[in-house]
């Protein structure tokens, strides 16, 4: 009789489950699958998406194989991952840490302004900074050669050689209040008591950072950490408002190449390959990452 | 312990230097609206308008379709949020509260979209909206906004519901309240803080978005805010006092949020995150 109690209850349970989840199942199955299935099926045609559609089997993945040029867009999304979310990093454990210091004055006034950046949308940060770095009359450029830092006005982003890292600065700029917020909130759930074991055990800063606050934050840092670095390998505005992939293609990431490859070049089913090619790259990391976290705990 | 209570000489200078560095930039933006055209190519620079005026402002408005991309990101925005707000709340609920087979599979799928390239589904979105005729319409926009925001939305809100005591529940059980009410009248009630931060980071996502609305929309006067002014700085005739004025007229929403919804906010997208 029990037995059939909790069995009654669990297909109530389930009906109820479902009844709540269906509408997001409903939006995760018609508005994501969908769409990514019809995807990865028109990476095998040859399409201009009206009315040709020649299959044309592995051929687009044969050549992004062979063909170098997509590598090239490969290694400089990796590079702007990286620094990108290593400065973030930085920023965000640094200001972090700073602002639930026992003495810092106006914490909350300065928590507010390092947040700022991030409530200006994309497009009007890259505008800005494109501003900013203006060769002749930008802001940048004024500042060094007042502190006589360069002699000449340098063309930040046109020039292949210091492009890539003028957009890494801008989406470092533009990033780093989301981890900060996440970290300020993990800290906060930090013990006192801890620290001050540490203090008395004559730990100094670096070593209380190294084996209170790290640990602490841990999990907060690693998952914020794979988003972001998720975020970065897709992400598309920033650098296009600001160099649109160029000079040349200095700072053309995959995202950028995939678009030229669609919008620019109407190559729709070889732009496809390219996508799927990204989303296979981020399962495997995702994979690996897991896999590397099991190990750890 | 006499050390501790020391002023952080060290830490008060970097934090005041993390804040010009934040603050150099947007004070830039500001006065160079200010200026008119022929003061921003002075060389070197005035660090503070000679002439206030507001003919960036103005030309912005009259000259360009601003009034146009700016309704036309917030019909989109807001009906997005407001969908994807139903949808993510119902499903937070569910999730949180029920039993029920595919749970599991249901939360780690939810998660699993994340990794997706938004950018492969692009092309796909432009060919589907087209063959439904929806390309170029609020409503198309809609969707994909929608797609875009239901899943971390959806993780947001069960953790949020994670954070509430189950107990409450099964005490307005026993008063005889059904699921539906207890959803109604005991749930929504205390989610909505985590309510109102989960839309708010939908919207902040939305009003930003950029890369789909730029291939989805095909004419001037269906553009959003985003679009209308990435492609107003390609003209010839527009000036970056003007350019500067558009960005801070985008960046309204964003800034009320952060005036008077921060505290709100940031609680409330942490709540979940943290307490895990």
């Amino acid at each position: 009789m029990k037995g059939m109690i909790k069995h009654k209850g669990d297909l109530h349970q389930n009906r109820l489950g479902y009844a709540f989840t269906s509408p997001a199942f409903f939006v995760l199955v018609l508005m994501v699958v969908y769409p990514l299935i019809y995807g990865i099926v028109i990476s095998f045609f040859d399409t201009n998406l009206v009315n040709k559609f020649d299959f044309v089997g592995l051929k687009y993945y044969k050549r992004l194989i062979v063909d170098g040029t997509f590598y090239a867009s490969l290694g400089r999304t990796v590079v702007f991952t990286f620094f990108t979310v290593l400065g973030r990093a930085v920023l965000a454990i640094l200001f972090a840490n700073l602002l639930v210091m026992k003495n810092m004055p106006c914490k909350t006034l300065f928590r507010s302004i390092l947040v700022l950046p991030w409530f200006f949308p994309d497009v009007v940060v890259g505008i800005l900074w494109k501003w900013l770095y203006n060769a002749n009359y930008g802001l940048f450029n004024f500042i060094l050669r007042s502190l006589g830092l360069i002699d000449a006005p340098v063309e930040w982003l046109s020039n292949s050689s210091t492009a890539m890292w003028a957009v890494i600065m801008v989406a470092i700029w533009k990033g780093f209040p989301f981890m900060m917020v996440m970290l300020l909130a993990a800290l906060q759930t930090i013990s006192k008591d801890l620290y001050e074991a540490a203090e008395l055990d004559g730990c100094g800063i670096f070593q209380r950072f190294l084996h209170v606050t790290l640990p602490g934050i841990m999990p907060v840092l690693s998952t914020t950490l794979m988003l972001e670095v998720m975020w970065c390998f897709k992400h598309f505005t920033l650098i296009w408002n600001l160099t649109k992939g160029g000079p040349v293609d200095a700072t053309q990431v995959v995202s950028i190449d995939i678009y030229n490859t669609a919008f620019q070049y109407m190559r729709f089913g070889e732009s496809s390959t390219r996508a799927v090619f990204v989303f296979v790259i981020i399962i495997v990391l995702t994979v690996l990452q897991k896999k590397m976290k099991r190990k750890e705990d | 312990m006499g050390q501790r209570k020391k002023f952080p000489v060290a830490g008060f200078i970097l934090v005041i230097l993390g804040c010009l560095m934040v603050l150099v930039p947007v004070y830039w933006m500001i006065i160079t609206s200010f200026k008119p055209a022929p003061e921003t190519f002075r060389n070197p620079p005035t660090l503070w308008p000679e002439s206030f005026t507001l003919d960036a402002y103005r030309k912005v408005i009259t000259d360009y379709s601003f009034g146009d991309f700016f309704g036309n990101s917030v019909i989109v925005v807001v009906g997005s949020t407001l969908l994807t707000i139903l949808v993510a709340t119902m499903a937070g609920f569910g999730a949180s509260r029920f039993r029920f087979k595919g749970k599991g599979a249901f939360l780690g799928f939810v998660l699993v979209t994340q990794m997706f390239p938004s950018v492969i589904m692009l092309i796909p979105y432009f060919r589907i909206l087209k063959l439904y005729g929806l390309i170029n319409t609020h409503l198309g926009l809609i969707i994909v906004y929608i797609s875009f925001q239901v899943p971390l939305c959806t993780w947001l809100m069960y953790s949020y519901f994670e954070t509430i005591p189950k107990d409450l529940d099964s005490a307005a059980a026993i008063d005889g309240l059904n699921n539906w009410g207890i959803f109604r009248k005991i749930a929504l009630p205390l989610s909505l803080p985590g309510i109102a931060s989960t839309s708010i980071y939908a919207f902040i996502n939305s009003w930003n978005e950029f890369q789909f609305a730029m291939v989805l929309t095909t004419t001037e006067d269906m553009k959003t805010v985003s679009v209308g002014i990435g492609q107003m700085i390609d003209d010839t005739m527009i000036n970056w006092n003007d350019m500067m004025a558009a960005s801070i007229l985008a960046s309204i929403p964003l800034i009320l949020v952060f005036l008077f919804c921060q505290n709100l906010f940031f609680e409330g997208l942490t709540a979940g995150g943290v307490k895990q």
